[in-house]
């Protein structure tokens, strides 16, 4: 159990089959243009088999590498009536693709290197806006952030069974100059509050699309402390200005 | 009046949030002689080297851009209260380089190279716009192709796409690991 769970780890390490070829070919200090496949098979599969349970979505990949290990090696087992001349290595594909991924990676070093020695250089790109700065404390909240606090809370009041029944229609246009009508008399709206407020699913709906739509322009902009914290929406001020206490 | 161009480019550079190119700067300053506004620029880059000063001007994809100087990530971290910037994940570069070398290249391409699906990585990349897609290729089921940005040779701090890595420096690195290896198995 304890060694299983060791390699499990392990093979998150590689990046994928190639990776873990190509770590086994250094292991075995074996040639690259010469493998044995017997041993490199055998170990290929023993790394596999040290997992208990197959995620498809990303072992399908170890497996079908562990495919074609198996198939080299079933062509070079067999015998041939006559061996033809220049005849192709089975082993030819995958030597190709092993030395073709060991450039890859060995260019994705290098280009890491290059990554950090850029990431010191600040540019005036990458520099916080006036808001962040000022309020450090708040993060912008994501559409799924929003969505999830929206669909949750929904599903809070549908459990309480209320219904009415309304004539009346939301329009977009409408509740969006509510919501700025809002904004202007308060600093802020509380994302939760606002929505609980709402008297029927349409009524709320449209709201959340009003909000999604300011929010879209960059009028308004939705932030919170930390996750789990309440959701706040305010004005969007690019010239922030806040007055020191 | 060669000393005046020299600051009017200074100016042109600082207030650019991307890389300004010569093409530009020269658009800018069409009054003057090509050669003039060349002489300028060399001069410029040239006081920027020479002086001590905490900001340089560094060119990157294919033009020129105002930097901090690398010594000063300490404080400039502080600052802005950052424990250290965000990197891109081992997966997301070596997908990079894969296109990179390769471009232009298809998911499947892609995929290939690596044997392992890109699909994933392929988006965030798109996301952060270090590729794009430019068209389909003409084969069966018109796959979309991508190309590096020049985001990702500012990201890198490339000037030109002939500045990545040659096979040179990589067949180098190859041989150092090699080197490492029969190091470390003459010490067994």
């Amino acid at each position: 159990m304890d060694a299983s769970a060791i390699y499990q780890v392990k093979l998150e390490v590689f990046e994928g089959p190639l990776d873990l070829l190509l770590f086994l070919i250094k292991k075995k200090k074996i040639d690259i243009n010469d493998i044995p496949m017997a041993t490199i098979t055998k170990e290929y599969l023993e790394y596999l088999n040290h997992k208990e349970k197959i995620n498809l979505d990303r072992e399908a990949e170890f497996l079908l590498i562990a495919s074609l290990l198996i198939y080299i090696k079933s062509q070079m087992l067999l015998p041939r009536e006559k061996v033809l001349d220049e005849e192709k290595d089975p082993r030819q594909i995958l030597v190709d693709q092993l030395l073709d991924y060991q450039k890859i990676k060995a260019a994705s070093l290098l280009l890491r290197k290059k990554e950090e020695d850029e990431l010191q250089k600040w540019k005036r790109t990458a520099l916080p806006s006036q808001f962040q700065e000022e309020e450090t404390d708040f993060m912008e909240v994501s559409l799924f952030d929003l969505a999830e606090s929206f669909f949750s809370l929904m599903q809070k009041k549908e459990k309480k069974k209320i219904r009415t029944i309304k004539g009346k229609e939301f329009s977009l246009e409408e509740k969006m100059k509510e919501i700025m009508a809002i904004l202007k008399g308060n600093l802020f709206i509380d994302f939760l509050d606002y929505f609980s407020q709402q008297e029927s699913f349409e009524e709320a709906f449209v709201s959340f699309l009003s909000l999604l739509e300011l929010i879209k322009s960059r009028i308004v902009i939705a932030t919170q402390k930390g996750p789990f914290q309440p959701i706040k929406v305010m004005i969007r001020q690019e010239a922030y200005v806040k007055r020191k206490p | 009046m060669k000393n005046r161009l020299k600051e009017v480019i200074e100016s042109l550079i600082f207030i650019s949030l991307e890389p300004l190119t010569l093409e530009k700067i020269k658009n800018v300053l069409q009054e003057y002689p090509e050669e003039e506004v060349e002489l300028a620029i060399k001069e410029l880059l040239e006081s920027y080297v020479t002086n001590e000063r905490g900001i340089q001007i560094i060119q990157s994809a294919g033009g020129y851009l105002f930097s901090t100087s690398p010594e000063h990530d300490l404080w400039i971290k502080r600052l802005f209260k950052m424990e250290r910037k965000a990197k891109l994940s081992s997966a997301a570069l070596e997908t990079l380089s894969a296109i990179a070398y390769h471009q232009p290249a298809t998911l499947a391409e892609i995929s290939a190279m690596r044997g392992v699906d890109s699909t994933h990585t392929l988006k965030t990349l798109l996301q952060k716009k270090l590729i794009k897609i430019v068209g389909r290729k003409k084969s069966p089921g018109s796959p979309l192709i991508y190309r590096t940005t020049d985001k990702f040779l500012a990201y890198f701090g490339l000037t030109d796409i002939k500045d990545l890595p040659s096979p040179e420096e990589i067949s180098k690195i190859l041989e150092k690991e090699k080197d490492i290896e029969e190091e470390e198995s003459s010490v067994h």
